[in-house]
C-alpha cells in the first residue's frame, strides 16, 4: 500500500507518471481537483469561512504535524508564511527523489487557485532548496509585499545566509494565483 | 537504526507520517479513476510498484522472504494509526492488517473513499514482488486484510479480485 510516511516521494513521482500520460494540463488539473478541491477541502472551507483565523487553523496543525521548520506572522491584513526548512522537499532532497521538473510548482498550484476563490492574492517566493516565504492579502488590499523583516524580523527567511544558494533559479510570485504566474532570476 | 539497516528506502526525519497525506492518496485514486478509468488506476499503481519501489525489490530480491517480513514491520512502524502483525516462516510472509492506517483515517475525516482502494495492495504489492521472483495475494480489505508473500513457484491460484472488498465509509 501507499503509506504517508514517504508520501512526498510518490507524490512527486505522480506528477511526472501524470506529465507523461497528459502533459503540463493535466498535472495542473490534478493539483486544482484531486489535491485543491477534494484532498484539501478543509483548507478551503476553513479559510473561505475564517480568513486569517482559518489560515492561522489550517497551517498551523498541518506544517507541525509534516514537521516543517517554519514561522507564521499574521496581522488584521496579511498572513506570512517562513519557511526555512520544507518537511517536503526536504524529504525528496534527502532521499535524492527527483522526477519531475519542478517538484515546488505544486504548493501554487493548489493553494494559489484556492485562494483564489476565496479572494485573496498571493506574493511568494522559493529556492527550490526547501526555503521559501508567503504573503497572502485580500485581492483588494494593494498592499506590496513586505521588505526583509518587516513584517516577521528575525524570522524572516530572505535573512538567512542560505537563501539564495549559488547557480540556483529562484521562482516569484507578485499578486498572483496560478502556479505558471511566476517570474525566475538566477542567483549569483 | 543507521539509514544503510533500515528496511525502508526512503527515509524521513521524523517517526511516523503525517495521517492527513491518505485523503490526498485517496483524492489521486479518485482523479485517476475518472480521468483514465479502472485500467488506467491499475496501470498508475502498477508502475508505481515497478518503478518507485524498485528499491523495495532490490532489496527483496537480494534478502528474500526475511527481508519482506522486515520490510512490512518497518512500514507499518511508520504509518500512525495501523495496527498489524507480522508472521513468517519459510515458505510466506503474512501481513494481517487488523486496523488499516488509511481507511481508518479516512473514515475519521469523514471522506468518500474510492470503492477499489483496498485494490491498491494487490497491484503494487505484485508489481514489487514479481521482479523479486515473489507474489502476492490479499483478503479482505475495507479496514482489515491479510496479505500473503509467497514464492512465485509455489504457484498459487491467480489473485481472485473477489476477495479483495470494496472500500467505505
Amino acid at each position: 500500500m501507499l503509506g504517508c510516511y514517504d508520501f512526498c516521494g510518490h507524490y512527486e513521482w505522480t506528477f511526472e507518471w501524470l506529465r507523461q500520460q497528459g502533459g503540463e494540463p493535466l498535472v495542473r488539473t490534478y493539483w486544482d481537483e484531486a489535491i485543491r478541491r477534494d484532498s484539501q477541502r478543509h483548507a478551503a472551507a476553513l479559510i473561505a469561512a475564517k480568513g486569517i483565523e482559518g489560515m492561522k487553523e489550517y497551517w498551523g496543525h498541518t506544517l507541525a504535524d509534516e514537521g516543517a521548520g517554519y514561522h507564521c506572522t499574521a496581522t488584521d491584513a496579511v498572513y506570512r508564511i517562513d519557511m526555512f526548512a520544507c518537511p517536503s522537499k526536504g524529504f525528496l532532497t534527502r532521499n535524492g527523489l527527483r522526477q519531475y521538473h519542478d517538484y515546488c510548482d505544486h504548493c501554487m498550484g493548489w493553494i494559489g487557485l484556492l485562494l483564489k476563490e476565496c479572494n485573496w492574492v498571493v506574493d511568494h517566493e522559493h529556492n527550490h532548496c526547501g526555503q521559501c516565504w508567503w504573503e497572502l492579502r485580500r485581492t483588494d488590499d494593494p498592499t506590496p509585499p513586505s521588505k526583509p523583516s518587516e513584517l516577521s524580523g528575525e524570522h524572516d527567511v530572505r535573512k538567512r545566509a542560505d537563501w539564495l544558494p549559488p547557480h540556483e533559479t529562484m521562482d516569484v510570485y507578485e499578486r498572483a494565483n496560478d502556479p505558471d504566474d511566476k517570474k525566475t532570476r538566477k542567483t549569483g | 537504526m543507521t539509514p544503510s539497516a533500515n528496511p525502508l528506502p526512503y527515509t524521513d526525519t521524523k517517526p511516523v507520517g503525517a495521517a492527513d497525506f491518505y485523503f490526498a492518496i485517496n483524492a489521486t485514486f479518485r482523479f485517476i479513476l475518472n480521468k483514465s478509468g479502472i485500467e488506467g488506476l491499475r496501470r498508475y499503481w502498477t508502475d508505481l510498484g515497478a518503478r518507485y519501489f524498485a528499491p523495495v525489490t532490490a532489496r527483496w530480491s537480494a534478502g528474500g522472504l526475511p527481508a519482506v517480513a522486515e520490510y512490512w514491520r518497518a512500514f507499518f512502524a511508520a504509518e500512525p494509526g495501523s495496527d498489524v502483525e507480522v508472521s513468517a516462516d519459510n515458505a510466506s510472509v503474512t501481513v494481517n492488517v487488523r486496523v488499516c492506517p488509511a481507511i481508518a483515517h479516512l473514515r475519521k475525516g469523514g471522506r468518500e473513499i474510492v470503492p477499489c482502494f483496498c485494490q491498491q495492495c494487490y497491484f503494487i504489492g505484485e508489481a514489487m514482488a514479481a521482479p523479486a521472483g515473489l507474489t502476492v495475494r490479499v483478503e479482505g480489505g475495507n479496514g482489515s486484510c491479510r496479505q500473503t508473500f509467497l514464492s512465485r513457484n509455489a504457484a498459487p491460484a491467480p489473485q481472485d479480485l473477489a476477495c479483495i472488498k470494496e472500500a467505505s465509509c
